[in-house]
């Protein structure tokens, strides 16, 4: 009886620790993988020519056309930088620098990868028609009501992800130690 | 005290063992790839414009929407495949996909290829009659040899403003592709 039950709670402890370890590996690579600057995370190896075996279960999961290595680096963020989920309710700032890049593209995604811009504006945010500081830092706001300065409006209710993608970019590639990611800081809630 | 900790510790390292097979067989039992996903595409040999991404609908290729996207299927068991043309001055990249989604090359504008786009893949046979001399190539050709015989290439092109986007779609769907033999 005593060995049943043993063999039993083996089964339950192999199956809990190998599925549920698989599927928190793959999230957002936590384990291996990935890279992280703050809130931000991308997987460096996506875009090359022999992913490790993490990013190639990433790549199956996600069944999109990456960037490849030369080509650019994508980050994707679901937290602000105080750890705490991006909400539709709340407005974002987006503040700081991003690393040496030939131009970058910002984008809101709801889980499902859908753009969540509103219907009547540009879906994405470019590098090259932002207004920036004088010492060329960037400030974007995101959010449902009305921001000054860069406004990328977003509509709908729930988590959100903001995916920033950096062209023909240096860093992580080896040749570049400069890895500044703006942050993401949060206003005010509905 | 002892058996039961040795039952959890049998446990973790079954558990272990699972994670490492769940991770390793994953991309092959995956239902969805980026293939399939454009197999509809009429992409053989020639370059298809994907559409552009709007708000509010789904995108399952992951695609940007400041970019425009060509998108072409060679395959090199019909012979070499070259991809020709002359592109807006602006940042654009190429990138080769094998069937399972992995980037095999890319490369982008920036690495002194300017505006003309002049690509010839070759797979490991064909790059050994190239090395012969057996298959004759237009000087400055960039030479990139696969391991698969089955590409997607997939072109980025960037237009600085929106107002641009259908003359560089145009442009775009000009550029040559496909296999010579």
């Amino acid at each position: 009886m005593r060995f049943v039950l043993y063999l039993l709670m083996m089964i339950a402890v192999a199956l809990g620790i190998g599925f549920g370890l698989s599927y928190y590996a793959l999230t957002d690579g936590r384990l291996f993988g990935v890279a992280q600057v703050g809130p931000w995370h991308a997987w460096p190896d996506v875009g090359a020519n022999a992913p490790n075996p993490y990013t190639r279960g990433h790549l199956a999961r996600t069944a999109a056309f990456e960037l490849g290595q030369s080509e650019g680096l994508q980050f994707t963020a679901t937290v602000d930088s105080s750890g705490l989920p991006l909400s539709r309710e709340c407005s974002y700032r987006i503040v700081g620098n991003t690393p040496l890049a030939t131009f970058w593209t910002l984008v809101a995604l709801d889980e499902a990868g859908v753009n969540i811009a509103a219907p009547d504006v540009h879906p994405a945010v470019r590098s090259s028609r932002i207004v920036r500081a004088q010492d060329g830092s960037i400030i974007v706001n995101v959010g449902k009501t009305l921001q000054p300065l860069n406004w990328l409006e977003i509509v709908g209710e729930g988590p959100f992800k903001l995916v920033l993608t950096l062209y023909d970019t240096a860093a992580f590639s080896g040749f570049s130690s400069d890895a500044s990611m703006p942050a993401i800081i949060r206003g005010d809630c509905a | 005290m002892i058996r039961p900790l040795l039952w959890l510790l049998a446990g973790v390292v079954l558990g272990g063992v699972i994670h490492i097979v769940v991770i390793l067989t994953l991309p092959q039992l995956a239902e969805q790839s980026v293939w399939r996903r454009v197999a509809h595409l009429d992409a053989d040999n020639q370059m298809v414009i994907l559409p552009p991404v709007q708000a509010g609908e789904p995108n399952p290729l992951g695609l940007d929407p400041e970019l425009a996207y060509g998108l072409c299927r060679v395959d090199l068991a019909d012979g070499p495949a070259y991809v020709s043309g002359l592109l807006p001055d602006a940042f654009w990249s190429v990138a080769l996909f094998d069937p399972s989604g992995i980037v095999t090359y890319s490369t982008t504008n920036r690495d002194g290829i300017g505006q003309t786009l002049e690509l010839g893949i070759f797979n490991a046979a064909q790059t050994r009659l190239l090395a012969q001399q057996q298959i004759d190539i237009a000087e400055g050709l960039l030479v990139v040899e696969s391991s698969s015989n089955e590409l997607l290439v997939l072109v980025r092109l960037a237009p600085p403003h929106q107002a641009m986007r259908g003359r560089f779609e145009q442009e775009l769907s000009e550029v040559e592709c496909g296999t010579r033999s």
